[in-house]
């Protein structure tokens, strides 16, 4: 079995036990990078100190040195997140000369772990859009069909997954960005519970919904790496002191008795026919497993994408004021002040980037702000309360991460709504604050990847990692492939 | 061209924003604004419950409070590397206020 096709638990036994060098094991993915990135477009930058790290590592665990639990792994980490001394663009112009003052506390925690960062992964410009295309570095292609899109925003790091280009991966998701594209490119991902894993040094979209979260081919790995990056941190002042406790101890913990709710509303007619199938398949896995099956409502759940995309929005016009030509690498050029900010705001961002800073502004801005930011927030609660009353009845709801498989390149970029729709299962999660995550179920009859949601009470995440990971025990569709050379599916 | 109905409210919206639209993405971004607001008034049609509570966060948390702790911060060059213009000590930045003619 090559390297590329083990998983990070097996590479990290591997690299224990001396059968495999850090060296070895960077090289092959850079030497993979190298070969398929002018495909996929998945990395804006690879490290230059890689291959330095991973020798140090070997150099320590020769020495007999005590090393991190992950000691050797390459991890790739979305462009939206600082590394000290690497370029972090968040897919902009406006960054693109950019480079990270610091480590955020999640590359801080990754590195004293032992992993390396091995690249930077392209996304939609500040993580705003469900395809990648938004990217001022050119998009991001899907491995199973290169004509479609990753998903995103996080779809460089769910491309370089599914694509072998990297073991691992860590992305961000405010809307939808880590399990969307996971969806679309086959692989798992979790955005984990509001505050649950730091925010300093994410570029910031919408403060209240980001979180950041990883992007593996397994449940286990995605276990493995929130042992690393989940826990309170005094630098995120919406940091969550509630217990982390270890994911990994209970995968195997029998699911048998554990009530999972499903909305038949999220089965409708508008779903892609496919996905609807293959949905109700893994719902009798589950069964298979012991899991009792209830029906239940969120009845407001269809509101949750017209909320979302005034809330988001809002925030994002008030986080990107800091874009202005004078801390951030790119200034136009101006003859005085405000025409500096004006000049470099409408030169340094890409249009949906603007389009969404417009929406805020008008939506914040006196005369509007009850009828829009107020409304949406009273109706985030009514989402809340809906979860809340749901999560009486069962543990875990389940559902589709996306109404159809992945859309082609260009489909849907002169059509905001059709792209807003893309995250009509996903948005809800992020108003709520609660975990949820992705997972591969049966591909369609076309060979696209399609993605199961998962959705649990806030901090409960590891009722999420031991139900995806023992349906994977059952199941085979995470550890599939693309096949290569990456083909089309026009 | 004629206006959307949206443009003028985009032209006024950009200049709060502090972003430089040429008049293309004036129309483009009026048009869009418009589909999208379109959509989202479909709010409007929720009944909201007496005194619902606005949710802003998703964590309701009370404040972080902590002791002042003297700590070591990125040193100030670092932080000017990404300045477009420094002297080495400040940002430059253009003139405030626009040359007049004296």
């Amino acid at each position: 079995m090559t390297l590329s096709a083990l998983n990070a638990d097996v590479i990290v036994d591997q690299l224990n036990a001396g059968d495999l060098t850090a060296t070895d094991c960077v090289q092959h993915f850079l030497d993979r990078i190298q070969t398929h990135n002018a495909d996929l477009n998945a990395f804006i930058s690879v490290s230059d100190t890689a291959l330095e790290q991973a020798e140090t590592i070997d150099k320590r665990r020769k020495a007999g040195e005590s090393l991190g639990c992950l000691a050797g792994l390459p991890v790739a980490v979305k462009d939206g997140i600082c590394v000290s001394g690497q370029p972090t663009t968040a897919g902009s112009k406006m960054l693109e000369n950019f480079s990270a003052p610091y480590d955020a506390t999640i590359v801080e925690r990754l590195k004293s772990a032992g992993a390396i960062v091995i690249g930077k992964t392209n996304m939609d410009e500040f993580a705003m859009g469900s395809s990648t295309e938004n990217s001022y570095f050119g998009s991001t292609t899907n491995p199973w069909a290169t004509d479609r899109v990753p998903g995103g925003s996080s779809g460089g790091s769910a491309a370089c997954v599914a694509g072998r280009l990297a073991p691992v991966a860590i992305g961000s998701d405010t809307g939808g960005s880590i399990r969307q594209p996971a969806s679309f490119c086959g692989i798992t991902g979790l955005k984990p519970t509001y505050g649950r894993v730091s925010r300093y040094g994410l570029i910031a979209f919408a403060s209240s919904l980001d979180q950041i979260g990883p992007m593996t081919r397994t449940a286990k790995e995605s276990a493995l790496l929130m042992s690393v990056i989940a826990g309170f941190d005094p630098r995120d002042s919406t940091s969550s002191k509630e217990h982390v406790s270890d994911a990994l101890t209970s995968l195997e913990t029998p699911l048998k008795g554990i009530r999972i709710g499903v909305c038949r509303d999220h089965l409708h007619e508008g779903l892609h026919w496919e996905v609807k199938t293959k949905i109700n398949d893994a719902i009798s896995v589950f069964k298979q497993l012991g899991a009792n099956i209830e029906e239940i409502e969120l009845p407001h759940s269809n509101s949750a994408v017209a909320a979302y995309y005034i809330i988001a929005p809002c925030e994002a016009s008030s986080n990107l004021a800091r874009y202005d030509g004078v801390r951030y690498s790119f200034r136009a050029q101006a003859n005085d002040l405000e025409e500096m900010y004006r000049n470099t705001r409408g030169q340094g961002f890409g249009d949906e980037v603007k389009q969404r800073i417009i929406l805020g502004t008008y939506a914040l801005s006196s005369g509007y702000y009850e009828a829009y930011y107020l409304k949406a927030s009273k109706v985030r609660r009514l989402i809340k309360q809906d979860y809340d009353e749901a999560f009486q009845k069962v543990d875990l709801i389940l559902g589709p991460t996306t109404p159809t498989p992945a859309f082609k390149l260009g489909q849907h970029t002169q059509d905001p709504l059709a792209m807003y729709l893309a995250d009509i299962f996903t948005v809800s999660a992020n108003l709520a604050g609660i975990p949820a995550m992705s997972v591969p179920v049966e591909p369609s009859s076309t060979g696209l990847p399609i993605g199961l949601q998962l959705q649990g009470r806030a901090f409960e995440e590891n009722t999420l990692l031991r139900a995806a990971h023992q349906f994977q025990n059952e199941t085979h569709w995470h550890m599939t492939s693309p096949a290569e050379p990456w083909r089309t599916q026009s | 061209m004629p206006d959307t109905p949206e443009q003028p409210i985009v032209n006024q919206v950009a200049r709060l924003a502090r972003i430089h639209l040429d008049e293309q993405q004036l129309k483009s971004s009026g048009e869009k604004l418009e589909q999208i607001l379109g959509f989202v008034s479909q709010l409007e049609q929720i009944e909201l419950p007496k005194d619902v509570i606005p949710f802003f966060g998703a964590i309701e948390s009370v404040n972080a409070i902590r002791d002042d702790q003297l700590q070591t911060s990125v040193p100030r060059e670092k932080i000017l590397d990404n300045a477009p213009e420094s002297d080495g000590e400040f940002y430059l930045v253009p003139p405030v206020f626009k040359p007049t003619d004296s």
